[in-house]
């Protein structure tokens, strides 16, 4: 028995005549913070879409909690306990933003048509369930907005849903495509708060991917680096910076950075 | 003019009223929650009024068992129907259903032997002591209930305003039952669907399986409108299920507003009484033309009316004008 929550073994698709990942093999410890950096096209979002169900590998495994994933549907997958939020953050904007928040609650009666004959469960269900989703507003400063349509949130706004709405649906793996892109600096700070607290708490699993290095070297337990669907370097935040294939292929040259 | 005073003609606008406003209700479920464009609804109400016909007719079979198998095969029709097509992105779905119910119709058509092919019901192959009517247990329901309702209406009661009376209870019921439906958990993750199939696929949904049900649900529900249809018309004929008529569906339907169940009932009385009613659009302006000329007049006021609405209230009379144009 390992503590790796998930491996993904040279796996690899392609879109016409593109190989948007390339033998990518990563793997991710259980109750770690884990970044993917890359430059654009690298793959990441399709790494994400490949370990999340959203579409299926030509080649190569994934392995969750070590079993087999990557021919299982999202909703299964979903099922084992890998969460995913989307890259600008994907909002149902005809649902209320409470009604978002409550999509995401799992195992809920109410989803099965039977239970229309078993009001008790599915009330017992909505309510608690209806509590944990203000809470979560609460936490992310929206409960104002709770009985709105979530259409009318601001980009930066349904990026936080997105993320509750993540959150209500207990994941073990949480995959974050650029949760803090928008988002202003002190709310980062409340959730990088809210997500430790996660962390420590439940033993939450994180895989973000994410741009801000800065954010990214200061949460990171270790950092992944891809380039042209592979991935070309990983490891402490800190032995990143010294990587040169890494330099040449994300961060540039020092000068230019610094 | 005269026939529009006379308060028969009015009632069974209400009939046909009621009857469209179930046909729709499976419609409203499909499209108003789920985002399901079904262009091809017709055919559940062809396939639940065949099957009840030929079942009495041919085979003798108990009219309650008849109505419920027919209401079955319907459902199994959508089931069909989601099996094979519910997986292609929304626009295609809405051909290939209009494709099922044309297939229904052509089956219907063509198949001499079981349907009575293009003589309708009246042709449907009698075995023993039968004779092609399927009507005769349903008749003598209406008659027990007139002898029943005549004390209480007067004279007004006959054969159609029970039928009227029957209908509009069962619409009722159903309007009762899918508001209810809509309120649930299973109808939220329904809506997600409708806008989007990643979100609900991430947090665990099996998108397809909510999409199926609503399909089975509507077609259920398509399939009593079918009874009724039948038992109105008292004859079946492969014509009655002509597209046009899921098209009639679906202007009740944007009438209504489509994403709540509450307006659904006026506006089918309001298409009703444009559709029928207009047939009666027998003084000036519309003297000017002859009776072949005026029945398409009564399309086109129809369409004008309807585009009116669209323009001033796209969400229809009751519906939520956010839930139709957020982006």
């Amino acid at each position: 028995m390992n503590n790796l929550i998930l491996e993904v073994n040279d796996v690899a698709v392609s879109f016409g005549g593109v190989r948007a990942v390339n033998g990518a093999t990563l793997d991710v410890e259980v109750g770690s913070v884990t970044s993917v950096i890359g430059p654009n096209g690298a793959g990441k979002t399709t790494l994400f879409n490949l370990i999340s169900g959203a579409i299926r590998p030509d080649s190569g495994t994934i392995l969750f909690e070590g079993l087999e994933i990557q021919n299982l549907f999202p909703h299964k997958i979903a099922d084992r306990g890998i969460i995913r939020t989307f890259q600008g953050a994907k909002v149902i904007k005809r649902l209320s933003v409470l009604d978002n928040l409550m999509l995401g609650g799992q195992n809920n009666p109410g989803d099965s048509l039977v239970n229309f004959f078993n009001p008790k469960a599915r009330k017992a269900y909505e309510v608690q369930c209806h509590d944990r989703a203000m809470e979560l507003l609460q936490q992310i400063g929206l409960e104002r907005f709770a009985h709105e349509y979530a259409g009318i949130l601001s980009g930066g706004q349904r990026k936080l849903l997105d993320l509750a709405r993540a959150l209500m649906a207990n994941p073990i793996l949480l995959l974050l495509d650029e949760p803090f892109a928008g988002i202003n600096p002190t709310l980062v700070e409340k959730l990088l708060e809210v997500l430790h607290a996660l962390r420590t708490k439940h033993n939450l699993t994180f895989l973000l991917i994410e741009h801000n290095l800065e954010t990214v070297m200061n949460i990171s337990d270790r950092v992944i680096v891809m380039a042209e669907g592979r991935v070309i370097a990983d490891g402490k935040p800190n032995s990143i910076y010294e990587n040169q294939a890494v330099i040449d292929a994300y961060l540039g040259t020092r000068k230019a950075f610094k | 003019m005269t026939a529009l005073m006379q308060p028969g003609f009015w009632v069974f606008i209400l009939t046909m009223s009621g009857i469209y406003g179930i046909f729709t209700l499976g419609l409203q479920i499909q499209y108003g929650v789920g985002g399901i464009l079904n262009f091809g609804h017709v055919g559940m109400m062809a396939l639940s009024s065949y099957t009840m016909a030929i079942l009495i007719i041919s085979h003798g079979i108990n009219f309650w068992i008849a109505a419920a198998i027919g209401v079955a095969v319907a459902a199994l029709g959508g089931a069909l129907l989601g099996l094979t097509t519910l997986r292609l992105r929304r626009d295609y779905f809405a051909i290939a259903s209009i494709a099922f119910s044309e297939i229904v119709r052509y089956v219907i058509y063509n198949s001499d032997g079981l349907t009575g092919g293009v003589q309708g019901s009246l042709a449907i192959p009698v075995t023993g002591e039968n004779y092609p009517s399927y009507t005769d247990t349903w008749d003598s329901i209406i008659n027990r209930a007139r002898d029943i309702l005549t004390p209480i209406f007067g004279e007004i009661v006959d054969r159609d305003f029970v039928m009227a009376i029957i209908v509009w209870t069962t619409l009722g019921i159903l309007l009762l039952i899918v508001s209810r439906v809509e309120r649930t958990s299973w109808a939220r993750v329904l809506r997600a669907t409708r806008e989007d199939d990643e979100v609900p696929a991430a947090l665990g949904k099996n998108v397809f399986r909510f999409r199926f049900q609503a399909v089975i649900i509507g077609s259920v529900i398509g399939g009593i409108a079918g009874i009724f249809w039948g038992l109105q018309s008292s004859l079946l004929s492969p014509d009655d299920f002509l597209t046009l008529v899921t098209f009639y569906g679906w202007m009740i339907l944007i009438l209504a507003g489509a994403t709540k169940v509450k307006g659904l009932p006026i506006a089918a009385i309001f298409f009703g009484f444009l559709y029928g009613g207009s047939r009666f659009f027998t003084f000036w302006p519309f003297s000017m033309l002859d009776a072949s000329e005026r029945a398409y007049v009564r399309i086109m006021i129809i369409g004008i009316v309807l585009i009116i609405l669209m323009m001033s209230r796209p969400q229809g009379i009751f519906g939520k004008r956010q839930e139709m144009v957020l982006e």
